[in-house]
């Protein structure tokens, strides 16, 4: 039975909307300080090479310089990681990829830095640049970080039964390879932090675009050889981040508090866009080899996979978005003999790290097409294969959990998508309409000239296809590491209160979903909480803002905070009213009631005001530690996640046959978060991701030539516009668990994993045809791959 | 980053073209600025060592779009959403609306002029084709001579045309049609919207019964200017319409322009692609 929600489930206009809309709201770059400077980056404009020397006897002692800051004036870490500290703050021995900074020259004029920028001599040697991710294990392969012994970050393994005896007693076996391509975050704010010397010895203070301030905090410090709690990192409101205003925020912060430690002075980095997309990391590409076994019945019998995951030049959160991908590569299906390999190699391509999705948009788009493939082999279509496959309650992954303790809605959420859209119905018509017709036009490469039969007749042109993607994702880090959040909630005397989460905003809505909360448990206005800024120095490190873990990690202390309180104030009021431990309270509308004897009733400001006088403190850090999770790392075997979510998106197109077009007619997505909190804030989170999802699907890419991004400003990265995405359906199917507030999970994430795979399968229903690397843009529909410019050029210049 | 530079508004066009007249520097007009100041942020040569740039904005006498027998004329600093929204340009000029609803979004439609476009002359300039189709002429003045000639004539290579630096393009005159055309413009984008073209075509034919008796063609985005194709013009006028001929239109459009071009990077897709959405486009335009 469903709680009889004040709030929670409705629909809450978000906190910081108004300041948003109007402008006021204070981004990193609207931050300046008395004294400030500025500063610009020193690269070097090869993927790889050793540094011999850099003579900066030009600019010396030019007046527009106020500091050359370099590696020479670290005084603790020169290099951080999070696994491995291989990725410096300047690089000093070598260069390992084009975004790479050598050192910084600060000044008052940005324009004069970048003048004087131009004189420096830098002595290198260029190394053989390595950019194929496949070719990085080869034995000839250049070694990007010497002090490894090949360029392997991670190798991942999951064995599970017996594949080769799997594969025996399979009727069919498709054997494929897919590809995804290197995909910028595109968040609208690019980079910004200044740095601050606090007086006396209080350290230094730091505000910037930063999506995980404690993160930040211990990279600073450790870049300073400070202890922690002299580094204070404040987040400005934050313009975007996707994941992305991680380790690239960490790295800058620590340059520009280097900066203002030598100094004396605030130093201000601001990116412009063309600085963001080069230096930036960005999400992995992938190659991914799929073999699957599977019988007549179209019961799955083995998978093998192995996937080589680019991390570019460093580690920075590979180990972790590569796991991921290995709890989840075989899909949300039984199969009983799984053998997989996920390995993140070393390239001279930019860095890859953590995006919004995080090692899941990739395999999804490999599985989903395979199962859509294995469908029209057996002449099933695709909900058919699925619910065959498909896991119910009790189920067992791939690394061998049993899915259990929580509702495992995976065909739950499939049917709720194939009613709405009388999916089989449409799905089987388009095939015969594609059957039936004249095969698709294709290119001939070798004569690009038509013959009179190559031309499609007008009426013909436009084929339209229906697909459908599933999937489970596990919620939080799982055995990533420590899952443990804190919230601070500090209810004043006349009952207002300030609220703080550990978790950081990142645009997504958590300071509304944590009032929510906390105005659902205590029953009051929630126009009354304010919440806190973001501050390293006001709240628990919590871990990192990261894995759709606000709402079930965060949410979860904010409640317990919140819940703490509640029983202070139950503990003042029952003696008063001669009411035992055992009666219920009811605490809403800014009230507090017996709701055996109605006419015992208090406002929510005036029992404050009691507890107050009574010397009672209203003032407490909530905390959440999530349940625990394991995993055997030589055989990918353990309880991965302690609970997943399940989705289930279904994409409409109309694709154009002759130029390759895809339009994006509707997109329904069903989706099972637990409980949902604010249903505004959901469905947001919907319309964004299943943008992102299609951009990742259609047209994002970067591409590289010799490790140096093409597609360095959004006029050539393409992001889709609201012209270029259809409806959007948000569906939410809300399944019960035992962790979260009131059962509530996750949802940032799972939104975006599964459009592109659910879009290629459409075009597949549209065209008859299959594509297997993202994106599936003009030239891929037409010419099965890609086009590039053969140079870096840009035409306008 | 932008320069130290001169900057002036001057409020009518022969306070401009005074300042054009300015000997010994380099003079720069900035209409809407959509490709001067993002040329200048990024380095261009094209738009390097500016001492002056004179800001037409305030000057109305470039705003108007009026007509008389003979002609429709536009003024030289009209913006895509003034051309949109203008009553005579919905109902005369049907294609170059169209191409220019298509250019860029609603705030760059809202800034970047007609002129601009062409005086710029990108491969991909969305507003070229159909000028060429409808035989724009253009009238430019400096402070002491003016002279009219056909845009055709102005455009002369990729990001070239025949305007000096002490010039200003004051006007475009579209001569109005004394039969009934029938045409349409076709643009491929990557987007919906900020899409740059890669095939941008116009067609504007007058047909008779079966037969074509004029037909006038032209492309941008797959040409390094946007084209006219007199050859293929000729030969297509008076022939009887069939899905034939269409074809082979087509066809040989692709070859005209492969051969004066050459294969690029991006003809494997562009070539097939042209010659099917240029078929789709004469089986619209003549159906």
């Amino acid at each position: 039975m469903k709680k009889n929600f004040s709030l929670i489930g409705k629909n809450i206009i978000r906190q910081d909307g108004l300041e948003k809309v109007t402008g006021q709201a204070k981004f990193a770059d609207d931050y300046t300080f008395a004294n400030q400077l500025t500063a610009v980056m020193v690269r070097v404009p090869v993927a790889h090479a050793t540094i011999n020397a850099i003579d900066y006897a030009a600019i010396e002692n030019d007046p527009a310089l106020t500091a050359i800051v370099d590696a020479t004036d670290i005084p603790g870490a020169k290099k951080i990681g999070a696994i491995r500290q291989d990725q410096p703050i300047f690089a000093y021995d070598k260069i390992c990829t084009h975004g790479d900074v050598v050192a910084m020259l600060v000044g008052e004029s940005h324009d004069a830095l970048l003048a004087l920028r131009d004189k420096i001599k830098i002595d290198y040697t260029e190394l053989p640049v390595l950019s194929d991710r496949t070719k990085a294990l080869d034995k000839d392969a250049p070694i990007i970080h010497e002090q490894y012994e090949n360029n392997e970050i991670v190798h991942y393994p999951l064995r599970k039964g017996d594949v080769e005896t799997g594969f025996k007693n399979s009727d069919h076996i498709i054997e494929q390879t897919y590809t995804t391509p290197l995909i910028e975050h595109g968040y609208i704010e690019p980079e910004a932090v200044t740095a601050i010397l606090r007086e006396g010895n209080k350290g230094v203070q730091i505000i910037g675009s930063i999506q995980n301030p404690h993160t930040t905090q211990n990279v600073v410090a450790a870049v300073l050889g400070w202890p922690l709690a002299k580094v204070r990192i404040q987040q400005a409101e934050l313009g975007g981040s996707f994941g992305g205003k991680d380790d690239t925020m960490n790295v800058l912060s620590a340059r520009a508090a280097v900066a203002a430690l030598k100094t004396g002075r605030p130093v201000k980095i601001r990116y412009n866009r063309e600085d963001s997309i080069l230096e930036s990391y960005k999400r992995h590409p992938y190659t991914m080899h799929y073999k699957v076994g599977f019988n007549n019945d179209g019961k799955l019998q083995a998978m093998k996979i192995d996937i080589i995951a680019d991390g570019g030049a460093y580690s920075s959160m590979s180990p972790f978005v590569t796991w991921r991908t290995v709890v989840q590569a075989t899909g949300p299906y039984e199969v009983e003999n799984v053998w997989t390999d996920v390995r993140a190699v070393y390239t001279n391509n930019p860095y890859t790290g953590a995006f919004r999705g995080f090692g899941s948009p990739q395999p999804i788009f490999a599985q989903e097409s395979l199962m859509d493939e294995i469908a029209v082999r057996l002449n099933m279509t695709p909900d058919e294969i699925r619910r065959i496959n498909g896991f119910k309650a009790g189920s067992v992954t791939a690394s061998n959990q049993v899915l259990k303790d929580h509702d495992v809605n995976l065909l739950t959420v499939m049917d709720t998508a194939i009613e709405k859209s009388a999916f089989r119905k449409k799905w089987r018509a388009n095939r015969q309409n594609n059957l039936a017709k004249e095969k698709s036009f294709t290119i001939d490469e070798e004569n690009l000239f038509l013959n009179k039969d190559d031309f499609v007749d007008p009426q013909n042109v436009i084929k339209r296809g229906i697909g459908l993607a599933v999937s489970f994702r596990g919620s939080s880090l799982g055995a990533e590491g420590i899952d443990a959040a804190a919230a601070y909630l500090s209810v004043q005397k006349d009952g207002s209160a300030y609220l703080l989460c550990g978790l950081a905003e990142n645009g997504q809505g958590l300071r509304t979903t944590y009032s929510i909360i906390t105005a659902e448990v205590l029953g009051m206005d929630i126009e009354n909480i304010f919440y806190l800024e973001q501050d390293t120095g006001l709240i628990a490190d919590s871990g990192p803002t990261v894995a759709s873990r606000s709402t079930i990690m965060g949410g979860g202390a904010v409640k317990d905070a919140a819940d703490k309180i509640r029983k202070r104030l139950e503990d003042i009021l029952k003696p008063e009213w001669k009411l035992t431990d055992s009666d219920e309270l009811v605490f809403k509308n800014n009230k507090v009631q017996n709701p055996k004897n109605k006419s015992q009733e208090m406002r929510f400001g005036d029992l404050c005001k009691l507890a107050n006088s009574k010397g009672v403190s209203l003032s407490v850090i909530g905390w959440n530690k999530g349940p625990d999770v394991g995993w055997e790392e030589e055989t990918g075997q353990g309880d991965a996640y302690f609970t997943y979510v399940y989705g289930c998106q279904l994409a409409e197109v109309a694709v154009n046959t002759v130029t390759g077009e895809v339009a994006v007619e509707r997109i329904i997505a069903v989706h099972d978060p637990g409980t949902v909190i604010n249903k505004m804030g959901a469905e947001g989170q919907v319309y964004g991701g299943v943008t992102q999802g299609a951009g990742f699907g259609l047209w994002e890419e970067i591409s590289t030539h010799e490790g140096m991004p093409r597609e360095l400003n959004l006029d050539e990265y393409l992001v889709p516009t609201s012209k270029d995405i259809g409806e959007i359906i948000p569906i939410f199917v809300e399944g019960k668990d035992k962790y979260g507030p009131w059962g509530a999970k996750s949802l940032g994430e799972p939104t975006l994993e599964l459009t592109a795979a659910a879009i290629a399968n459409a075009i597949s229903n549209a065209t008859g045809k299959r594509f297997f690397n993202l994106p599936l843009n003009l030239e891929e529909l037409l010419l099965n791959r890609k086009l590039h410019k053969e140079d870096l050029q840009r035409g306008s210049l | 980053m932008i320069p130290e530079l001169q900057f002036s508004r001057p409020k009518t066009i022969r306070e401009a073209l005074n300042l054009l007249a300015t000997p010994g520097q380099n003079n720069r007009i900035l209409a809407g600025g959509t490709d001067v100041i993002t040329g200048i942020q990024m380095g261009s040569k094209r738009f390097s060592r500016i001492d002056l740039l004179i800001d037409i904005n305030q000057i109305p006498e470039l705003k108007t779009i009026t007509e008389n027998k003979a002609h429709i004329i536009i003024g030289g600093n009209v913006t895509f959403t003034e051309l949109i929204e203008n009553p005579i340009a919905r109902q005369k000029l049907p294609l170059l609306v169209k191409a220019a609803s298509t250019v860029g979004n609603l705030q760059i439609r809202n800034r970047a002029t007609l002129t601009g476009n062409f005086v710029n002359n990108a491969p991909c300039a969305d507003s070229v084709p159909p000028l060429l189709v409808y035989d724009a002429l253009i009238k430019i003045e400096s402070q002491n001579s003016g002279r009219e000639l056909p845009l055709q004539d102005f455009l002369t290579g990729t990001y070239k045309t025949l305007i000096k630096p002490n010039e200003l393009v004051t006007e475009i005159r579209i001569p109005k049609a004394d039969t009934e055309l029938r045409g349409d413009f076709y643009k491929l984008g990557r987007r919906k919207s900020v899409a740059i073209s890669r095939i941008s075509l116009a067609v504007l034919a007058q047909i008779e019964e079966d037969k074509i008796k004029e037909i006038r063609i032209a492309s941008g985005a797959v040409t390094p200017i946007g084209e006219r194709f007199p050859d293929l013009e000729k030969w297509a006028n008076g022939q009887k319409i069939s899905d034939e001929l269409l074809k082979l239109l087509a066809k040989k459009m692709a070859e005209k322009i492969t051969k004066a071009n050459g294969l690029r990077w991006s003809s494997t897709y562009k070539i097939p692609v042209l010659q099917q959405t240029f078929y789709q486009l004469l089986k619209k335009v003549t159906d």
